[in-house]
């Protein structure tokens, strides 16, 4: 270091949250008397205007060359602090951060043994401080387009803001069409306006919007890069329909050897398709897919003299000869939308699910009541003896929700109500019936929900406060055995039908997005978010955003509201056409560097590749960081043997001080 | 062993234009001593054994020899270097590759299943009287000592180096080609010639390492016969950060130990180098054995077997256990 240290201290009460319990004056005291320390103060709020206006103003006035703030966790206030540096013409990464709130004052009753500790910080803080080198921050060019992973109704919506803004899409859907599981649902609460009606506009508008590109029928393989520079590899899944040629008229399924043999995955199973299928009538793109586990011709190798698909379509689209397609681009963020799996009510053989075909899940009722559903909209089941309109109904909720038995904890916010919209439609359609609610609590907390909850109580529907304890058979009836908790009375009651309002999962095909995109899971194992409060649409991953339930359950117009969050946080690095790379990451001191690559394969973020360089005339392989990947964990510091790998601001010779200053040494 | 045939087949390795040298033993100056002979030409191949005194692990010299600056204009000598092996050095080699601290296409391992090692300082102490002129063959598991005044059958287990003793890979893992006929390990699964050790009290255990590291001349012997301490710059030797301060007294010591055997953790083949070459004779094998064993046990992970392994404790996996990192 050319010039001597002039350090400032600022110690902040944050209100009472420091103040009440560190005696910050006393610390004030104690880090005026540390060597360099020019100036220490100690004010409210050192994250407000005034607080910041205090160190920029010691800066100019006592030419101070480092900064030291001790307040809270560096995670929130850093950055705030390093503008205020950097406004001021002080190099931002002059600056190091006390943590006396969350590792002092919050979690200490004593106030000697507190204002002991955050004494001892600071004086660590000061320790480093000291040692700090100054960091120029780079930008690069972002990619001006998106990747949209799910085509649900968040993708789908996240997509056709994004392409509104000007950007080019890539929309990549697993199944072969568009739309997700909102495509599956009747009519939605609490307004009971059709699902469909309001989704297969915006279907049909991202397939046809030209920022978009659909990928439907495809998966992404692989995802590298960074922020502003994502390299995607996506494999588009053989549809054995050359889909510039299909008309979708449906020949094909009519004709097909095994027409109407395997259950519909969009009708929850209870209707049936052929080996060559549209999931649905308002399917996007419209184009047929042949099951390749199911086509006879694919499976065997023959079908009959000819497939009969082939000779059906005059359009003459069906190849079997076609090949999975691996299509590669650039995108400059991506929004993950991946959505959810319903609970398997398997897992709770209390309530027959497997057994008894007249106890359904709520998935399936939604299919039941839909008129484009395998009945037309006719409610009716098989109890097991013959089909049967259903005239005592009941509803059982939180199956696989609030169930720490079942491993899922939290509550999964949209039984209730659809529960109360299902009650309704059946009412509708069956006004004779008897609709039995059984609830543990009635969450109706959004928008118009009280409000429908309500209403259909008015109908006459019935909320039995209990938790079904077993399903059995009596007779031809079900036998819902509970306890109404509100009388204390235990009751047997008999049905013609059940549903289980089952909750909301993780998808279970997640994993394998986590491993593409680095992201973690929140305990509930749904996707977590960079913040819970402030980032909620951003992961640990930059550039990765999140919409919809792959983040925990939502209902309908919580998961549009997200997308749009993600796709106008997308956006950022796209409009903006930059993106900022943190300065604080590892460098790789290459002299000593013996190429082992221990790091590369440590690594969380695969940002450290092996580089050959030239080493007195021989070539030698050593480790490279990649700036953009880097996000300074040290994990990389931690296995290298000759500690020829180091985050910036975090080298050994500047924490060794802090840690020893920490144990009293100064 | 057949030593014709071992060096007619090194003869026929250094002919090769695309090796630079041989790596192998010849007799040492003095008595029972052998020493590590680098033969750059087939005239060379006649004064080459392998031998139970052949107990140097040459892997070392593979990192050891500097690579001097090439002059401008002049490209540096990409020839292969041929190595005799042993099992244990094989490790070495294996774990070598691992780390790439070599590449594969720079070496030619020629292996030799390893019947067992003879303790060299013990052999002198036994046999003193015949040390001047006597070689030490092979005699199916034991030894024979071969002088001006006959031969003289030795037990294995009277002059068997420990490291041997405990040794459950005597054939090599990796090699080009083999000379001899794979031998059967005598595998002592458990035993790591730590259990006396491991059975003191702790104060009583702390008391017999501070008489060990107090021993240390820090001549750093250990570190430069270790085939896996090949780091350019050492950070034992660094000063800024100081991590181990240069004076010579057991605070320091042990620091310096115990920083080496745990940069050898999960690394360490148990070739015994460190110990052998140890001028104050303190058991550094033993706490190399502790680490080797605890990785084994706790792990399931054995360094040196498999070249395409992945380094122990250097991987990310997205299913860690640790959350704290992401």
């Amino acid at each position: 270091m050319t010039e001597k240290p002039k350090l400032g201290v600022y110690i902040c009460h944050c209100g009472i949250n420091i103040a009440a319990t560190v005696d910050v004056e006393e610390v004030t005291e104690y880090a005026q008397s540390l060597p360099n320390v020019v100036v220490a103060r100690n004010y409210s709020y050192m994250c407000s205007d005034p607080g910041q206006l205090l160190i920029k103003n010691d800066i100019k006035e006592h030419g101070l060359n480092r900064v030291v703030v001790a307040s809270c966790s560096p995670r929130m206030h850093e950055p705030t602090f390093r503008k205020a540096l950097q406004e001021v013409g002080l190099n931002p990464y002059y600056l190091e951060m006390a943590n006396i709130r969350e590792q002092g004052s919050w979690v200490h009753e004593d106030r000697e043994a507190a204002t002991a500790k955050a004494k001892t910080l600071v004086a660590a803080a000061v320790a480093k401080v000291r040692l700090l080198e100054p960091l120029t921050s780079r930008e690069v060019d972002a990619e001006p387009a998106a990747l949209v992973i799910g085509a649900g109704i968040a993708g789908i919506q996240a997509a056709l803001d994004i392409a509104d803004a000007g950007f080019k899409v890539y929309l990549v859907e697993k199944s072969p069409s568009v739309g997700g599981r909102m495509a599956q649902l009747d009519k939605t609460f609490p307004t009971l306006d059709c699902s469909a009606c309001i989704l297969t506009p915006k279907m049909v508008d991202a397939a046809n919007h030209p920022n978009i590109e659909l990928l439907a029928y495809s998966e992404v393989e692989e995802v590298g890069g960074f922020v502003g520079n994502f390299d995607v590899k996506v494999r588009k899944k053989a549809r054995y329909v050359d889909v510039s040629k299909c008309t979708g008229c449906g020949d094909c399924a009519k004709e097909c050897r095994l027409a109407n043999r395997f259950p519909n995955e969009f009708d929850e199973g209870l209707g049936k398709r052929s080996a060559i299928y549209l999931p649905f009538p308002q399917a996007v793109p419209a184009k047929y897919t042949i099951d390749p586990e199911k086509c006879l011709f694919l499976t065997r190798g023959r079908c009959g003299k000819s497939p009969k698909c082939v000779d059906a379509c005059r359009a003459e689209a069906i190849d079997f000869e076609q090949k999975d397609e691996i299509v590669t681009f650039k995108v400059g963020a991506i929004v993950v939308a991946t959505g959810f799996d319903v609970f398997d009510p398997a897992k709770k053989p209390e309530y027959g699910y497997t057994d008894y075909p007249n106890v359904i899940t709520g998935l399936e009722m939604e299919r039941l009541v839909s008129a484009s559903g395998p009945t037309g909209g006719d409610i009716v089941v098989h109890n097991g003896e013959e089909e049967i309109t259903p005239k005592e109904i009941a509803f059982i909720q939180c199956v696989g929700s609030r169930d720490q038995s079942v491993g899922n904890e939290y509550c999964s916010r949209v039984c209730c109500m659809y529960t109360a919209k299902q009650a309704h439609l059946i009412k509708d359609k069956i006004p004779d019936a008897t609709v039995k609610v059984y609830y543990m609590d009635v969450r109706a907390f959004g928008k118009g929900f009280e409000e429908f909850y309500d209403r259909v109580r008015r109908e006459g529907i019935r909320y039995v406060r209990g938790n079904p304890s077993e399903i059995f058979k009596r007779g031809n009836k079900l036998v819902v055995k509970v306890e109404d908790t509100l009388t204390a009375t235990p009751l047997e009651d008999e049905f013609d039908l059940v549903v289980l309002a089952v909750g909301l999962e993780p998808r279970s095909d997640d994993r394998k997005i986590i491993d593409l995109l680095r992201l973690s899971q929140s305990p509930d194992r749904f996707f977590l978010e960079a913040h819970p409060k402030l980032r909620p649409v951003d992961t640990a991953s930059d550039g990765v955003f999140l919409a919809g339930c792959c983040q925990g359950p939502k209902d309908i117009p919580d998961t549009v509201a997200q997308a749009k969050g993600a796709a106008a946080s997308a956006l950022i690095p796209l409009a903006r056409g930059k993106v900022a790379i943190d300065a604080q990451v590892a460098e790789v001191i290459e002299d000593t560097c013996r190429g082992c690559g221990f790091c590369v394969s440590i690594c969380p973020y695969t940002a450290i590749e092996l580089v050959t360089i030239n080493r007195m005339g021989h070539s030698v392989e050593v480790a490279r960081v990649n700036e953009a990947l880097c996000k300074g964990c040290g994990s990389c510091s931690a296995g290298c043997l000759s500690n020829s790998i180091q985050p910036r601001s975090f080298r050994d010779r500047q924490i060794l001080p802090q840690i020893a200053a920490l144990g009293g040494i100064r | 062993m057949d030593l014709d045939k071992l060096r007619k087949t090194a003869a026929e390795i250094v002919s090769r234009d695309d090796v630079k040298y041989l790596l192998g033993w010849r007799r040492g100056t003095f008595g029972y001593r052998v020493a590590p002979y680098f033969i750059e030409d087939a005239a060379g191949v006649d004064e080459l054994i392998f031998s139970p005194l052949c107990i140097s692990n040459l892997a070392t010299y593979l990192t050891l020899v500097e690579k001097l600056p090439v002059p401008r204009g002049q490209e540096p000598d990409q020839r292969k270097v041929a190595l005799l092996v042993k099992g244990c050095d094989s490790r070495a080699v294996a774990q070598l590759l691992v780390e790439k601290g070599i590449k594969r296409e720079e070496v030619v391992v020629i292996g030799l299943p390893c019947p067992g090692m003879v303790d060299r300082e013990l052999l002198a102490e036994k046999y003193p009287e015949t040390e001047a002129a006597a070689e030490v063959k092979w005699d199916g598991e034991d030894f024979l000592l071969v002088g001006e005044g006959g031969e003289t059958a030795i037990p294995r287990t009277e002059v068997l180096a420990e490291k041997c003793r405990l040794c459950r890979h005597p054939n090599p893992v990796i090699s080009d080609l083999t000379i001899g006929e794979p031998v059967e390990p005598w595998a002592t699964a458990d035993d790591s010639g730590v259990a006396e050790i491991e059975a003191k009290e702790t104060a009583e255990r702390w008391a017999y390492w501070e008489e060990q590291f107090s021993k240390c001349i820090r001549c750093y012997s250990c570190r430069n016969a270790c085939p896996l301490c090949y780091c350019e710059d050492c950070i034992l030797d660094r000063l800024d950060p100081t991590w181990v301060n240069r004076a010579v007294n057991f605070s320091e010591n042990t620091a310096f130990h115990l920083a080496r055997a745990f940069h050898l953790a999960g690394r360490c083949i148990e070739c015994g180098e460190c110990e052998r070459v140890c001028p104050a004779g303190i058991p550094l094998g033993k706490l190399n054995r502790k680490l080797a064993r605890t990785v084994r046990e706790e792990y399931g992970f054995e360094p040196g077997l498999d070249p395409e392994a992945e380094p122990f404790q250097a991987g990310y996996k997205p299913d860690d256990p640790e959350e704290f990192i992401l």
